[in-house]
């Protein structure tokens, strides 16, 4: 036992116990090492990643907006992928992080939603429970060290009520009237917030759209994973809609006159 | 122990994963001769990052009863939910609010349940006694605890518990001759104490953690005057059943910069 | 053994392993937790149920989070840090402690209660990880009341510390940090048992645990007879805590001082650190610049109103 007194009440230290009186458990090995014993890892990195989700709350309801990049590291791998997925009438879900987890995500969601539809009781999931359900699956698996590699936000539209939430990979979660996931969360907030800010029950969707547009712009420019192919949702009354795959005009020649931007290199 | 196994063997050693986050933010709570406060401010944030403003982190569990957490915020409303689960079941087996003592043993068992992966949060505890004294538990990660007058938790722990020691224990301070140092305060002095800690730990705390928003859950022992709370702006009653202990919200803005 | 066979394996301690961490969110909810027994918490199966992290090595990983000392950046601070001290002499067992707790480098409490009162005939010290005392000794507690009725008398000092040092040492090498002392009073007269969370367990007459420890000792060695009387006693006591709390920078605040005699314990009182520096026991106080004042050449004496 490490008897030095200053080191009371502390958990035990290698570096100070040099007899390795401590822990049993963990004598050295020195049998025969085995090939397969990485094999039990388990997610500890992203893989296949997609980058920022944004989400604000306007007049009619939640709009959410993502690019179609999946990025294999710095590599644009998939760029047909939809990061914006329905859950029944009420909800949408946008993702960041691991796109493997995520479309693990959306067949539990799935399934989740099958079974509650076969229960035929009248009730169905709106926004808030998918959000709760899905934060408790987000803090289970932080909790057995195997997360989903994630940052989800979750709008809605039920019972003439917006509801905005984020959760990610730690299980963390929170709600404001405008979010955004990733690099967004640095670049895009700040101009969402700005812009949405006291006015989350004025702003129609023409406004909405142009100021969440002009935020995936100002992160295509900057974010070297994002892409210039994008989707919108709008989560209103009349039900989800997640438009089509669209492209943004972006123009680069300004780069040429911009130092360590285009050729000049002094 | 048989719940206890190990690997004979040691594994892969580095791990990337980190399973805990600090969501700064700062709680406290005073207790009364007859009342206990307890606030904590509602900004939730992770590093230089504000991830919202408004994300409750005091709790009321039953109407003698408030819990305020700080630490990681996922834990901490995880812990909160399995808290007030235990309560129902004892009110279901029991037919009354588990006393608050008895809710502080609770809360450290559930916590040192933890001992080898704790729940990051630093709880406290505010409410009234069976014998009708206000009172303050304040706990550790793992669950060692004690009753106090008052406690401060969080990132302006260091910039707050000072205060109150100077300001609630008198501490160096000397009463004047053929005086001595009141054993309480009055509640309306205990608020105006809670409100200025909040808004000094806002103004000098380094980290964009502690702001936005402030609120102050007071706890009335039973048959208590409502000693001045009628008159503080923005008061709310939250009181839900009527064996006598009364509870109240009151909202603050605190600076957002 | 190849790990592919472990990782189906329904037996053997990795399956076991697996079990226990597969158990990670329903730990504390089983039907012994709800009705009467809710308010126990992981002791509602009866033997304590703990969660551990599913990593191959849950104490280093309890290390990475809570050891302030190999990194002062860790985010969960544990409270610990103390001086206690206990002896037997021919008026029963002295036990002091100071009240201080601090989490890093911050006093986190200064008002801490170190003497855990089992029973009214046991106490226990605490130092080191406070929960980890407050956790098992009040466990300790159940199954001292437990022994009494199913053996019709009291528990031994011996037996109760030998409980405690059994149960800490089935969790060795997982992180628990206590040094304590069970002091207490049975058939064979005064006793005092040293428990640590390596399963050291030592019987003794003298003891001190804790960071502060190496500056009692220096004031209870020499002050030490078995033949003290009570006064004499509680007073060494004190002063062995008085001069912890003023060197270790860990210790300090408050002295708490119990007396265990033939009839269980008593609380003999609390007593300010920095009070008895100035005023000590008769008004002199043990700091040594008062009792130097006015007595060196080079510190005069203070200035008499003329």
């Amino acid at each position: 036992m490490d008897h030095f007194p200053t080191n009371w009440g502390r958990p035990r230290n290698d570096a100070f116990d040099a007899y390795g009186t401590y822990p049993i458990a963990q004598r050295p090995y020195n049998g025969p090492k085995d090939t397969f014993e990485t094999g039990v890892q388990r997610t500890q990195q992203p893989i296949v990643t997609g980058t920022s989700v944004l989400a604000l709350k306007y007049k009619d309801g939640i709009m959410m907006a993502a690019d179609n990049l999946a990025s294999y590291g710095s590599l644009a791998r998939f760029k047909d992928v939809e990061r914006l997925h329905s859950v029944g009438n009420n909800t949408v879900i946008g993702a960041g992080g691991d796109m493997s987890d995520f479309q693990y995500i959306q067949s539990i969601l799935d399934s989740l939603m099958i079974e509650e539809f076969t229960a035929q009781d009248g009730h169905s999931l709106g926004p808030s429970e998918i959000h709760e359900y899905l934060s408790q699956v987000m803090y289970s698996r932080r909790s057995k060290m195997d997360p989903l590699w994630n940052s989800l936000i979750v709008g809605g539209f039920k019972d003439g009520k917006r509801f905005l939430s984020y959760v990610d990979l730690l299980g963390t979660t929170y709600s404001s009237s405008t979010l955004a996931t990733g690099y967004g969360s640095y670049i895009a907030q700040p101009l969402l917030r700005k812009a949405v800010e006291g006015y989350e029950d004025v702003l129609t969707e023409e406004q909405a759209e142009k100021i969440i547009t002009e935020c995936l712009k100002v992160l295509f420019y900057r974010d070297a994973r994002s892409l210039n192919k994008y989707q919108i949702a709008t989560i209103t009354a009349k039900g989800v809609h997640i438009s089509e795959s669209r492209s943004m005009e972006t123009t680069w020649s300004f780069a040429e006159g911009i130092r360590g931007y285009g050729s000049q290199t002094q | 122990m048989p719940d206890m196994v190990s690997l004979d063997r040691a594994g892969p050693q580095q791990r990337q994963f980190n399973p805990y986050s600090d969501n700064g933010g700062t709680i406290l709570a005073i207790a009364g001769a007859d009342f206990s406060v307890i606030a904590g401010d509602t900004r939730q944030s992770e590093g230089y990052n504000i991830q919202t403003r408004y994300a409750p982190k005091v709790f009321k569990l039953t109407d003698k009863a408030v819990l305020a957490v700080n630490g990681f915020a996922a834990d901490g409303n995880m812990f909160v939910k399995r808290v007030r689960q235990r309560l129902e079941w004892y009110r279901h087996a029991h037919a009354k609010d588990m006393p608050l003592r008895a809710i502080a043993r609770l809360i450290q068992t559930m916590l040192y349940g933890r001992r080898f992966f704790p729940y990051y949060v630093y709880n406290i505890l505010g409410g009234i006694e069976e014998d009708g004294s206000g009172a303050v538990y304040s706990f550790d990660p793992v669950g060692s605890y004690e009753r106090e007058s008052c406690r401060a938790a969080g990132a302006a722990q260091s910039l707050v518990q000072p205060f109150l020691d100077n300001q609630i224990y008198f501490k160096n301070q000397t009463a004047a001759p053929g005086t001595t140092h009141p054993k309480h305060l009055p509640l309306q002095e205990v608020l105006s104490l809670v409100i200025d800690s909040f808004t000094s730990a806002t103004e000098r705390h380094i980290e964009a953690s502690v702001g936005d928003g402030l609120e102050m859950y007071v706890v009335l022992a039973r048959g208590s005057q409502l000693q001045g709370l009628e008159n503080v702006p923005n008061v709310q009653e939250m009181t839900t059943t009527s064996d006598g202990e009364r509870i109240f919200i009151i909202r603050r803005e605190l600076k957002k910069d | 053994m190849n790990s592919f066979a472990d990782r189906f394996a329904i037996t053997g301690p990795i399956a076991e392993l697996r079990k226990a961490q597969a158990n990670v969110e329903d730990d504390e909810f089983s039907d012994a937790a709800w009705g009467s027994e809710a308010g126990f918490g992981s002791l509602a199966k009866g033997i304590p149920t703990f969660t551990v992290p599913n990593v191959p090595d849950p104490s280093s990983f309890l290390r990475l989070h809570t050891d302030d000392h190999a990194d002062p950046n860790c985010r969960i601070k544990i409270q610990h840090g103390t001086t206690t001290l206990a002896f037997r002499f021919q008026g029963g067992v002295i036990v002091a402690v100071d009240s201080r707790a601090t989490a890093g480098s911050y006093v986190a409490s200064g008002t801490v209660k170190k003497v855990i009162e089992i029973n009214p005939y046991l106490l226990g010290t605490m130092a080191g990880g406070a929960a980890d005392c407050q956790f098992w000794e009040t466990y300790l507690g159940m199954h001292c009341r437990l022994h009494e009725l199913r053996n019709r008398e009291r528990i031994s000092v011996s037996a109760a510390s030998k409980y405690l040092s059994n149960l800490v040492y089935s969790y060795k090498g997982m992180g628990l940090s206590m040094g304590t002392m069970i002091c207490g009073w049975d058939k064979t007269g005064p006793a005092v048992f040293y428990v640590d969370s390596d399963g050291t367990r030592l019987k003794g007459d003298l003891f001190s645990v804790g960071s502060g420890s190496t500056f009692a000792y220096g004031v209870l060695d020499q002050g030490y007879r078995w033949d003290l009387s009570d006064e004499e006693a509680q007073e060494l006591g004190r002063r062995s805590i008085y001069a912890a709390g003023h060197r270790d920078a860990f210790s300090g605040n408050t002295c708490n001082l119990y007396h265990v005699k033939e009839d269980g314990w008593r609380f003999i009182g609390n007593y300010d650190l920095s009070q008895m520096h100035y005023e000590g026991p008769s008004g002199t106080g043990y700091g040594y610049d008062i009792r130097v004042e006015g007595r060196s050449s080079a510190d005069a004496p203070p200035a008499t109103a003329a």
